[in-house]
Formats: C-alpha cells, sequence, structure tokens
C-alpha cells in the first residue's frame, strides 16, 4: 500500500491560478521532496492533502483510506508555514492540550523531544526564537506516532546548523520503513541530503517526478558558447537557457552525452540548477 | 475535543484570575444599592472568551487544527462549550456571593438577583449565538463589525416598531410569563444556541481555511 496516493486531483482558484490536473504517487519508507517556485502550489498541494482546503475534482488517498475520513489523520504529523497553537500558549500548555486531542499522544516522548532539543518549558511561543519553534512544532508533530509526516517549509529562514538538526530528525524517522515524509522546500541544497524522490511542481502542474539518485547521478548540464548552439541536437536536451556568455543545457543523460558532444563542457548539475533551467528555460 | 477547550482555557489563564476579581468587585458594588450591576462580570466573560478568536486567528490555528483528528467539528463544538463553561461558572460565582452577602447583611433579594441573572445569561447566549457563525465564517474581525451593525439595527428595528404599534399584552399572557420565564426562557435560549452551534457547524465543514 502506498503512503498517499493522488488522483487526477484538480484545484481551480482563478482564472490565473488552478492546481492540476496532477496524479503524485509517494510509496512508503520515503522522503519526497517538494520544490518549485514560491506561488507554485506546493502548499496548496499540501493543503489539499490534508484537507484543509476543497478540491474541485480527483481523489487523495492517505494509507489506501480517503483523505475526508478523519480516521487518517490520526497517521499524519504536520508542520506547516506560520500555522500553529496561539502563541500566548508555552510548551507545557501544548502538551496539556495535545493530551486531550490525539489520540496516541505520546507524553514521554513529547518531553524526551523538548529536552533533546533544549526547548524551554514554560515560555511562551512568542518569546521563541524561529528555529526553536520550529522544533517545538516537529517535535510536537512528531509526539502522537504518526506515520506520514507533511512539512511545509519547515526548515526556510532557518541557519545552517538547525536545518541540519532537523534533516537529522528526519532522517530518524525515516528509519522505520512504514515511515513517510513529504516536505515542500525552496532551499534545494537541503533535498540533495535527504530526498528519495523529487517532485517539481510549476504553475500547479508537476512538471517532473524522479527519483533523487536518477536526477544527481544522471542529469547534466551542457554549456556551449551562444554561436555553437546550432550543434546540440534537440532530442539531446531537455530544455536550455541563455545566459550573457553561455548557454546552458539541461541534458537527462550525462554520460551519453559527454561522449557525443566531446568538445563542450558536461557538469554535474545541483537541483538549484535544474530548477532554475526548468523555470527560465526554453524547451 | 477536550484539547481544545483546556487550549481555550489556558489561553485565557490570566483573565480567568482577573475575573474572580472582577465578581467579587461588582457583588459587593451591586449590594450596596444597585444590584443590577451584579451582570458585570458574565458580560466581562464573554469578552474575555472572545479574545480566543483573535489569538486563534492572529496565529491561523484553524489551519492547523483542521489537520488533527475530528479538527472540523471539534474546533466549534469546543467554543461553545468552553464559553458555556466559561458564562455559567462566571454567573453561579456571582450568584453565590450575592446569597453569601445577602445573608451575612440580612438583605437578600433572591428574586430580583435571578431574574438579573438568569435575564443576563439570555443575553449573552443569544448574542454568542449570532457571534459565532458570523465569527467563523468571516474571522474574527469582520464578524466582529457585522454583529455591531446587526446589534444596532435589530435594537433599532425593535424600537421603531415598538413605537409605531401598541401592543397591548393581555393580563393572562403577563399573568403566564410572570410564572413561567424562568422556565421558557432559558429553553428557548438552549435551543437558539442549538441552531446556532448547527449553522456553525456547517459552516467550518465547507470552509477553507
Amino acid at each position: 500500500m502506498n503512503a498517499i496516493e493522488i488522483k487526477g486531483l484538480v484545484k481551480k482558484y482563478d482564472e490565473k491560478f488552478q492546481l492540476g490536473k496532477l496524479d503524485l504517487t509517494v510509496p512508503k519508507g520515503v522522503i519526497v521532496g517538494l520544490i518549485g517556485e514560491n506561488g507554485a502550489g506546493k502548499t496548496t498541494l499540501l493543503k489539499a492533502i490534508l484537507n484543509i482546503i476543497q478540491t474541485d475534482e480527483g481523489t487523495i488517498k492517505i494509507n489506501g483510506r480517503d483523505n475526508h475520513e478523519e480516521k487518517t489523520k490520526e497517521n499524519i504529523g504536520v508542520v506547516l508555514d506560520n500555522m500553529f497553537f496561539p502563541e500566548l500558549l508555552t510548551a507545557k500548555d501544548i502538551e496539556l492540550a495535545m493530551r486531550g486531542i490525539a489520540k496516541n499522544w505520546d507524553t514521554e516522548l513529547y518531553y524526551n523531544y523538548l529536552k533533546e532539543f533544549s526547548l524551554p518549558l514554560d515560555k511562551p511561543l512568542k518569546a521563541l526564537s524561529k528555529g526553536m519553534r520550529k522544533k517545538l512544532e516537529i517535535a510536537t508533530a512528531l509526539s502522537h506516532h504518526p506515520d506520514i509526516l507533511i512539512l511545509d517549509e519547515a526548515t526556510s529562514g532557518l541557519d545552517p546548523i538547525i536545518r541540519n538538526e532537523i534533516l537529522d530528525i528526519f532522517l530518524n524517522f525515516i528509519q522505520d520503513e512504514n515511515h513517510t515524509i513529504i516536505l515542500s522546500t525552496h532551499i534545494t541544497s537541503d533535498l540533495e541530503h535527504v530526498a528519495d524522490k523529487i517532485v517539481f511542481i510549476d504553475q500547479g502542474k508537476i512538471v517532473l517526478d524522479k527519483d533523487r539518485d536518477e536526477l544527481i547521478d544522471h542529469y547534466g548540464i551542457l554549456k556551449c558558447d551562444p554561436d555553437k548552439m546550432d550543434q546540440v541536437k534537440k532530442e539531446d536536451y531537455v530544455c536550455y537557457k541563455k545566459n550573457k556568455y553561455d548557454v546552458e543545457f539541461l541534458v537527462a543523460d550525462r554520460e551519453k552525452i559527454r561522449k557525443k558532444y566531446r568538445d563542450f563542457i558536461v557538469d554535474k548539475m545541483t537541483l538549484e540548477e535544474l530548477m532554475l533551467l526548468m523555470i527560465k528555460g526554453v524547451k | 475535543m477536550k484539547g481544545l477547550i483546556v487550549k481555550d482555557l489556558l489561553l485565557i489563564k490570566e483573565n480567568i484570575k482577573q475575573l474572580v476579581l472582577f465578581v467579587l468587585v461588582f457583588v459587593f458594588i451591586g449590594l450596596q444599592g444597585n444590584q443590577i450591576l451584579v451582570f458585570v462580570p458574565a458580560f466581562l466573560s464573554m469578552m474575555m472568551f472572545l479574545s480566543t478568536f483573535s489569538y486563534d486567528d492572529y496565529n491561523k490555528w484553524n489551519s492547523y487544527a483542521v489537520t488533527l483528528p475530528n479538527g472540523r467539528k471539534n474546533i466549534v463544538k469546543a467554543k461553545y462549550i468552553a464559553s458555556i463553561f466559561l458564562s455559567l461558572v462566571a454567573i453561579l460565582l456571582t450568584y453565590l456571593l450575592v446569597i453569601l452577602f445577602g445573608v451575612a447583611n440580612h438583605n437578600l433579594n433572591l428574586e430580583e438577583t435571578t431574574a438579573t441573572l438568569l435575564g443576563c445569561w439570555s443575553a449573552i447566549v443569544l448574542l454568542q449565538s449570532i457571534m459565532y457563525p458570523l465569527i467563523f465564517k468571516l474571522g474574527i474581525e469582520k464578524g466582529r463589525i457585522f454583529l455591531l451593525v446587526l446589534v444596532f439595527g435589530i435594537s433599532a428595528l425593535i424600537g421603531l416598531l415598538f413605537q409605531n404599534i401598541k401592543v397591548s399584552l393581555s393580563s393572562e399572557v403577563i399573568h403566564f410569563l410572570d410564572n413561567y420565564l424562568l422556565i421558557i426562557l432559558p429553553l428557548l435560549m438552549m435551543i437558539i444556541l442549538y441552531i446556532s452551534y448547527k449553522v456553525s457547524a456547517k459552516i467550518v465543514q465547507k470552509k477553507e481555511f
């Protein structure tokens, strides 16, 4: 059974923006990274999965059940961007409330996380730094033993050290092969470390859905002078982008292209370069 | 749902402490002469509870809450139960103190206090019943403005109606109301509250957060 299965999902907002139609399957035991520009539809997709917004078409299944079934929510831990308990409350207050909200709430586990993350018990949320708040949100999400974690921009605005700590928490969580994580971010370097699968959303549509290893090991960038760009055949690249002094082609099979175009440079590519090329590039 | 009620009460725990103080002060003032003032603490409790909606809105709590098990149902239920609980506590506390002081001072006027507090509770329930669906639909900021317009509108309308139409209640009706108002009023309010709850639940069930 897949952790999440989305079929034919459509969410219409207005003439300018529509999410979908899209299909997405997330198997158990993986970390899926959602990337895309601001406003591309990442948060909308996550909100649709969580049933925060209503969808117009399509079905979303979580652990094989329709996402409207309340029971599905018992298995999901959520960290959203700027949506959490009112900031007058303290970590202790949140524990008292969650005890009466989540069925599988584990007080001991929660307090262990607080200790591990060095979070204060009696300070209101508004007195915590951004990093501490995020860690508290993650601790809350993890303390009712979910098997799916859904995180929207959980690492954005945080320094590299805290980001690294948080990514370690995720890697720890995913040790259990029944556990799954979907995280959206525009800090693509984070995903290069942890994600198994990369899903790229642009203007409400999934434009790329691939294993990270395939992207990192096989995709590449071919660079050449603008006056030589005609030599690169159309079937050999995904898209290209003209810069001031060179042209960059995104290629799907780096080694093959390297052998074919021996005069040009063919390099490995980062997810950030991939994102830039796919959004700014021409097909 | 219990957790959501706990969350709301924790949010205003400082205010609840102040509320006890208000009850003491107003019962004391009330018993000096103007007994009608004993309704003030209960009204304050209603206003205090309203602030939980503002805190929720500010941190987009509802978006988070709907991702929790039975979230949509429970955010509505919890608001109704917590606020009724709070106003009942305020009213019962006031009632108790009035009786205590009254007995001590030998000037207990139970009938008037009962009528005042019951009237007050009914007014609170009526206001909450109109307010909550509006807040769930429009958010606390717009809901508040809408409520003001509504309350003034209705008051003005009733005022105008009664000015132009002479209402003559027969002595039987007055007699009936005199005897049974204490039973009819709470029952009527419960029905209104229930309808209001159902409307709010329906609004939240479909709402996008």
